[in-house]
């Protein structure tokens, strides 16, 4: 389709009645009842939506309660589906077009209120001879609610073109006629942006992945500071959505944010003083602890579908008291878990890490690597993890041990982990390696997984038991389970030598040792 | 995206007022939606306002010389668009007949649309053709409306005698209902009764005999937009809602 809809601001002072005047004297039209509409705009908390370009509004209005996506990047009309209920999860929608739309775009995460803007609507169809409505135009009085913030304010008033699909011709002339005689300015803006810039919010502003501006030549200690005030930033932001099991994300985050803290106190070494590190360490390894569990249960549940669909039909609906095992031990374990991250122990810590990142790194450090150029740390350290990532690797055979190719996961986790806190100084060619290694962790990751998996599945099968009345089906599908997830586990191992040898390539090995070359000797060996 | 005919041999039968009536429920719900009025007598695009023209004829679009997306209109109604029909179409037979794989290029025309559609009900010209054939193949299932006289028995029948004779259409689904239902009228009740035993796929919503419908042609709009609690909209509303149950149902 080759149309758009247009709005325009309606300049202060300016009533929304002297606009229709001034259009009834250029064209005809039908006024439709004035509508009160609420919109409520959703999102997901890392802004799903808005990185997809797009908007969902729950609207209410005189036609009922409607879903309404809108593409922002598409030249298309508005998606519409009906509901009777809060929207959260995808899956609990019911079928339709919103759904088809919204569902691979939010993944797991859950929509939550963004603001609110309420709008007086009024209606024009414009008419051609035919008395068919040829344009639309929506007059609105807008206002914004942000219940979280406790703020609301007015909202410019605007006119809002709509195209009829195949009357191309008239929104031009209409457009036309409200840019040229009435002067109505074209909105630069939606009115979400315009009321989340009215609340005072950034879209955007929640990302889990890294992203740091680092200057090669600053100090490492306050470098290292200052990636991990990033860490706490996102540990801090996902607590309360933790706390609300608002979606499995907010602790999955948490929880990545944690291990990135424990992994670069313990990587970026010598840069602060070694029994702080130690402290620290050892708190954030307990945090690690008390939200295991969860986790745990979440990818369970998460899984469950994947898990019976790995089973024959016929054994698929003994897995289901499984199911409800978890669900029933679920409640405890989130309570365990409030109350954890409500323990003045988890509040004091995060309280002294903040004082401590905050505080300016001391003018002198007789720590190792404090005063040193971050750049040449990072290269030091990365040259040294990817050392012990190739010898690692290269030592692993048909017949290791499963420990070996878990230890061999952590360092490349490590590294990843430094690539990803560094790659501000390594800006071109640093995806390429995090892409390598990620295929490479993915390859780790199925196989490690899948260990933890069959080992939860056995504790669960001795935990039901115990409870008493297990079913002898669901064990025998259990056990069925946990034959596939060998099999899947093998087949992780086969492919591993593959996947290890592509990484460890000798071309590859160039672009690391070049990369990551101490300062002098760059370039000398490509 | 969902394809439904609406088709009966005869005229007369309800066919238009019940493509237009559902389609707009359907749209109502938040599906985007699209009506193809293919009868030339153009009834459909009358109901919404809208010129019965096509550049080109029907000949342009089923040569590809017009993509279909170009000459849809909007109707007055939120997620309601009408690909509007044109005299040229009483030549439909003909110009299919020289086009090449004849009895399936409706369905290929329709292909490009399924991205911006949900659903899509083919308003059909009445008797048994080229056209006919090529929404049969096109259609994901057929409503059929039909009052209830003896003849209706007849004619659908004879429907389903032609889909049997063609392998591939054996599976299409068809999901005759009763139109212009005169509950006063002996005739009427006792042949939906027999015919409800002979059917099984007979869909178990009347749609009534009413002046409400009657005036869709006065007022240019369905019947649910300018009398939304009358019986007879009442009625549309209770067939669409039983119409997907059996379409989920597959």
């Amino acid at each position: 389709m080759a149309q758009i809809a247009c709005e325009y601001l309606i300049p202060d002072g300016i009533g929304l009645e002297d606009v229709k005047h001034l259009i009834r004297d250029r064209v005809r039209f039908i006024e439709d009842p004035t509508d009160e509409v609420t919109r409520r705009f959703l999102d997901s908390f890392d802004w799903r939506l808005y990185l997809d370009q797009a908007t969902l509004e729950e609207r209410l209005d005189a036609a009922g309660r409607r879903l309404v996506w809108r593409d922002l990047g598409a030249d298309a009309p508005p998606r519409m589906q009906g509901i009777d209920a809060a929207p959260g999860f995808a899956w609990d929608l019911p079928t339709g077009p919103v759904r088809d739309r919204l569902e691979p775009v939010l993944g797991i995460r859950r929509l939550l209120p963004l603001l609110e803007v309420r709008s007086r609507v009024q209606s024009l169809r414009l008419l051609n001879e035919d008395d068919k409505t040829v344009v639309r135009l929506l007059l609105e009085d807008n206002r914004f609610r942000d219940a979280d913030r406790d703020r609301e304010g007015s909202l410019a008033a605007r006119v809002c073109l709509l195209p009829v699909r195949g009357y191309a011709a008239d929104l031009r002339e209409t457009a036309r006629m409200l840019s040229r005689d009435l002067e109505l300015e074209p909105a630069r803006n939606q009115v979400l942006s315009e009321a989340l810039a009215a609340a005072g919010r950034c879209p955007g502003d929640y990302s889990s992945k890294l992203d740091y501006h680092l200057d090669g030549d600053q100090r490492a200690d306050a470098a290292a500071k200052e990636i991990l005030r990033g860490l706490l930033d996102t540990l801090e932001a996902n607590i309360e959505g933790a706390k609300a099991n608002l979606d499995s994300e907010f602790l999955h985050d948490l929880r990545v944010a944690t291990r990135r803290t424990r992994s670069a106190l313990t990587q970026i070494k010598g840069v602060f003083a070694s029994e702080l590190v130690e402290d620290y360490k050892t708190r954030f390894a307990w945090v690690q602890q008390i939200t295991g569990p969860m986790r745990d249960l979440d990818v369970y549940l998460l899984d469950f579908d994947g898990y019976q669909a790995r089973l024959p039909p016929s054994l698929r609906p003994c897995l289901e008291p499984l199911r409800a095992f978890l669900a029933d031990h679920y409640d405890g374990v989130h309570k365990a878990l409030v109350q954890a991250l409500g323990s003045t122990e988890f509040k004091g810590l995060l309280t002294s890490w903040r004082a401590f990142l905050e505080a300016p790194v001391p003018e002198r450090s007789a720590v190792r690597n404090a005063m040193r150029p971050t750049k040449a740390v990072a290269d030091a350290r990365i040259r040294s993890m990817y050392r012990r990532v190739r010898k690692a690797g290269r030592a692993i055979t048909p017949d290791s041990p499963a420990p070996e190719l878990h230890a061999l996961r952590k360092h490349c986790k490590k590294l990843r982990y430094l690539l990803e806190f560094f790659s501000s100084l390594y800006p071109q060619q640093i995806g390429a390696l995090v892409k390598m290694l990620k295929r490479l962790l993915d390859n780790l990751g199925r196989f490690q997984d899948t260990a933890v998996q069959v080992d939860h599945l056995r504790e669960t099968a001795q935990q039901m038991q115990d409870a008493g009345g297990v079913e002898t089906d669901t064990l025998l599908a259990m056990g069925a389970l946990i034959g596939r997830l060998f099999d899947h586990q093998q087949q992780a191992r086969v492919a591993f030598s593959a996947i290890f040898a592509d990484f460890d390539s000798k071309p590859n090995r160039l672009v690391w040792r070049e990369l990551f070359a101490p300062e002098g000797r760059r370039g000398q060996r490509a | 995206m969902k394809v439904i005919g609406v088709y009966n041999i005869k005229g007369g039968v309800g066919k238009t007022a019940t493509a237009v009536n559902i389609a707009y429920l359907a749209a109502e719900e938040g599906n985007r939606t699209l009506v193809w009025d293919l009868d030339p007598q153009a009834a459909a695009t009358y109901y919404f306002r809208v010129r019965p023209k096509v550049k080109g004829g029907g000949k342009a679009l089923v040569r590809d010389k017009r993509a279909l997306d170009t000459v849809v209109k909007g109707t007055d109604f939120e997620n309601l668009d009408l690909l509007p029909a044109d005299f040229s179409f009483r030549n439909l037979d003909l110009v299919l007949e020289d086009a090449k794989q004849s009895t399936k290029r409706l369905s290929r025309l329709l292909k490009p649309l399924a991205e911006d559609y949900d659903y899509i009900f083919l308003d059909c010209p009445p008797s048994i053709s080229l056209v006919s054939e090529n929404i049969f193949r096109a259609a994901d299932a057929i409503l059929v409306p039909m009052i209830p006289t003896t003849l209706s028995a007849r004619t659908l029948d004879q429907l389903l005698a032609f889909l049997g004779e063609h392998g591939q259409l054996r599976a299409l689904r068809v999901l005759p209902l009763f139109t212009m239902v005169d509950r006063r009228k002996r005739l009427h009740l006792d042949i939906i009764e027999r015919l409800a035993g002979d059917y099984p796929d007979l869909l178990a919503t009347r749609i009534p005999d009413a002046s409400d419908v009657e005036r869709m042609g006065i007022h240019r709009q369905p019947l649910p937009a300018y009398a939304p609690s009358s019986a007879a909209a009442r009625a549309y509303r209770a067939l669409w809602d039983e119409i997907k149950t059996k379409l989920l149902a597959g």
